[in-house]
């Protein structure tokens, strides 16, 4: 067997749609001849594994796919460290959610993205900051005072 | 008449200085995400979204159609005064309007792109009002079956437009209504797919999946590599301010009238197809103009009918979109599925009898669309420097903003700290499958049509309607034969013109779909079924008779 990008994709994709088939029957049986909570999803289940048989059988024929290089985990960290240090700001600006609220939080989860995709020279840290004060603040201000949303204040700072 | 009146009772809605405000302000934020290289029209819709919840729901989808109208039309100043597309509506514009612009004439080439994309807009509109009630009353025949046939249509062809990736496409398609299932299910409320994580059980709101898959995916790859972050969104070329020749350019449109009338009927007609959009009617109409043109040679090098096709085109696609969404209840792309989201915030549901029963907010739909129009021509011609300027803003800058934004936008929409979460997860999973080559337009339909047809689907079992009823009902089958040639155009499209089969595909296509038009109720349909039927024999004949293709004959279509 082959393995190249489509095959672990067809994989995967067989895998999630045995465990979620396993589940349709752990639902419970319908009611009053209405239509069973199983059966959407198993007509959305079936075509969806044969399709991921057919995606494997053509990346199989297919071969190893020479358009796409085999990476180490090393290199494919550095070919996806952008996006995946955004995400990671971004779980963080979650997490701290309840400590930090929207306002601190925002402003450090933007001022901190910045410099990481942008820089960390002086020069930068000063543009950034202002760019995370004025954007952050500014849009904080129109949901809270404009629009009376009340975002997530935080332990720090109490606002309401 | 009807039609005045419910204009009359729109115009008061529609025409408060709060409202021409909010939609002058909406048109501006279009008009500058579509001058942003990178930055689309569906991404400016999103952001825009969370401030219409305080607004009323005319004022919060007169903000919405006027940021859509702006976008459409923001593409060209980019595209044509730096050649790189400020969003994919304007591809085609670029052609021509930047060899125009830098053979020195910038003035002109802008003036004909605001122009055709003003008139584009205006006969969307006008079609729009038309068409629209009459689709809606055709909607009203439309029974549960017919309902759910439409939306595996509307999946199909989402996918199948996917090309290449059409298995893919389809995969994604189904992923999408597999993710709708997640949480309860829509007869009983049972719980689905929740593994035992209570808070899953009330499934994901649609918008932060929509923003998650699409918004970050798009953004996060912008900015992959530290080179293309820390590019400026409109490249690095310098641009000239340039001032609009307005009476020139006017004069050199509606000298054309034929290919913007040509061009924005096929706007339209795109924009109906579900998922087709601006994007793909913007290429149509520059091939249909280079066609027809008595001067071809001249496409490429700055040709005036080459800037007027694809932007009367582009604007027109969201007309023909409009029509949909207001007749049937469903989007056939991601803005009009942001607008559906939108009209449920506000409670109001979009189906077949949404105009006869909102009329006022169905006309003031109309209205807005048909005002943004007026407002975009206006407001291109005083905010052209200002563009140019914001197009020197650096890619990362805007990513770090934009993520913030959409995670504060996602927040207000429900106010609690759950769909930020979906908003996230839907983020790292779209980004993921973009990278795995999954196209994002067919998920994010499946997540937005897949509780559409769950419903339809159960209220098919609770009429006790057998599964024959797909076969015996016109429109149903209508909709399962044309979801059954939609899969096989990709292959059509490869092989058009290379394989013998492809010759007969359209004479087949028109008489097999004679058959459920035939089955219609009145007297028009049946006649139409007679002239496809009659066409596609005649077609038919026509092609058997051909002489056989060689191997190095090249397609003539």
């Amino acid at each position: 067997m082959q393995l190249n990008r489509d095959t672990a994709i067809a994989i995967v994709s067989l895998l999630i749609c045995g465990a979620l088939l396993v589940s349709t029957f752990q639902m419970p049986e319908p009611m009053f001849n209405q239509m069973p909570a199983t059966l959407w999803p198993r007509m959305i289940i079936v075509p969806l594994a044969l399709l991921s048989l057919v995606l494997l059988a053509k990346a199989q024929m297919a071969g190893s796919d020479e358009s796409t290089p085999i990476r180490s985990f090393s290199d494919w960290f550095s070919y996806y460290k952008n996006p995946i240090i955004c995400f990671a700001l971004f779980f963080l600006f979650l997490v701290s959610m309840p400590v930090l609220g929207m306002l601190i939080g925002g402003l450090l989860y933007v001022f901190i993205t910045l410099n990481v995709l942008g820089g960390w020279s002086p020069q930068m840290l000063l543009r950034h900051g202002l760019v995370a004060v004025f954007f952050v603040v500014g849009m904080w201000t129109i949901f809270t005072q404009l629009l009376g949303v009340f975002l997530p204040e935080g332990i720090l700072l109490r606002v309401y | 008449m009807e039609l005045f009146t419910n204009l009359g009772l729109a115009s008061a809605e529609l025409f408060s200085l709060t409202t021409m405000a909010l939609m002058m302000l909406g048109t501006l934020v279009g008009l500058l995400a579509g001058a942003i290289p990178g930055f689309t029209i569906a991404m400016a819709v999103v952001l825009v979204l969370p401030f219409t919840f305080a607004m009323s729901p005319v004022q919060g989808l007169a903000t919405m159609i006027a940021v859509y109208v702006g976008g459409l039309s923001g593409g060209l100043m980019s595209g044509i005064l730096t050649g790189i597309p400020g969003t994919p509506s304007s591809v085609a514009t670029t052609f021509d309007g930047y060899p125009m612009a830098k053979s020195g004439k910038p003035g002109l080439a802008l003036g004909i792109g605001v122009w055709s994309s003003f008139f584009g807009g205006i006969i969307a509109s006008i079609v729009l009002m038309l068409i629209a009630p009459q689709l809606a009353l055709i909607g009203l025949e439309f029974q549960p079956v017919d309902f759910f046939a439409l939306v595996i249509f509307a999946l199909t062809v989402t996918a199948s437009l996917a090309g290449n990736e059409m298995l893919k496409g389809l995969m994604g398609a189904l992923f999408g209504l597999l993710i709708a299932t997640i949480g309860s299910d829509v007869v009983f409320g049972l719980p689905r797919f929740t593994f035992g994580i209570d808070a899953v059980s009330k499934g994901f709101a649609f918008l932060p999946v929509l923003v998650g898959l699409f918004a970050f995916s798009r953004l996060l790859n912008d900015v992959r590599d530290p080179d293309s972050a820390s590019k400026r969104l409109g490249g690095d070329q310098s641009t000239n301010v340039v001032q609009i020749d307005y009476i020139a350019s006017a004069k050199v449109v509606l000298a054309r009238w034929g290919n913007v009338l040509r061009s924005s009927l096929l706007g339209v007609f795109v924009g109906v197809l579900p998922a087709a959009g601006s994007t793909i009617s913007n290429i149509l109409a520059y091939d249909q103009a280079k066609k027809a043109s008595k001067e071809p040679e001249t496409f490429g090098k700055g040709a005036v009918d080459g800037i007027i096709a694809p932007e009367s085109a582009n604007n027109a696609t969201a007309g023909g979109a409009l029509i949909v969404m207001m007749a049937l209840g469903l989007p056939g792309d991601i803005m009009t599925a942001i607008m559906l989201g939108a009209l449920l915030i506000h409670d109001v549901i979009p189906s077949p009898s949404f105009i006869s029963d909102e009329p006022t907010i169905a006309y003031s739909i109309f209205l807005a669309f048909f005002v943004a129009n007026f407002m975009m021509l206006f407001l291109q011609s005083i905010t052209l420097r200002g563009f140019v300027l914001v197009t020197k803003v650096k890619m990362y800058m805007l990513t770090a903003v934009i993520l913030f934004y959409c995670a504060l936008g996602i927040f207000a929409l429900n106010n609690i700290g759950y769909d930020m979460w979906t908003l996230f997860i839907f983020g790292v999973l779209g980004f993921v499958m973009r990278a795995l080559g999954f196209p994002i337009v067919p998920i994010v339909l499946g997540v937005v049509l897949g509780q559409i047809a769950e419903t339809r689907l159960s209220q098919v079992f609770a009429r006790g309607d057998g599964l024959d009823v797909f076969f015996t009902r016109p429109w149903a089958l209508f909709f399962i034969l044309l979801s059954a040639f939609s899969i096989m155009f990709p292959s059509y499209q490869k092989h058009m013109g290379k394989k013998r089969w492809t010759r007969f595909f359209l004479p087949v296509l028109l008489i097999v779909m004679s058959v459920p038009v035939f089955t219609m109720p009145g007297y028009v349909r049946p006649v139409i079924a007679g002239l496809m039927l009659l066409t596609g024999i005649v077609q038919l004949i026509m092609r058997l008779r051909e002489p056989s293709l060689t191997a190095d004959q090249t397609p003539t279509t």
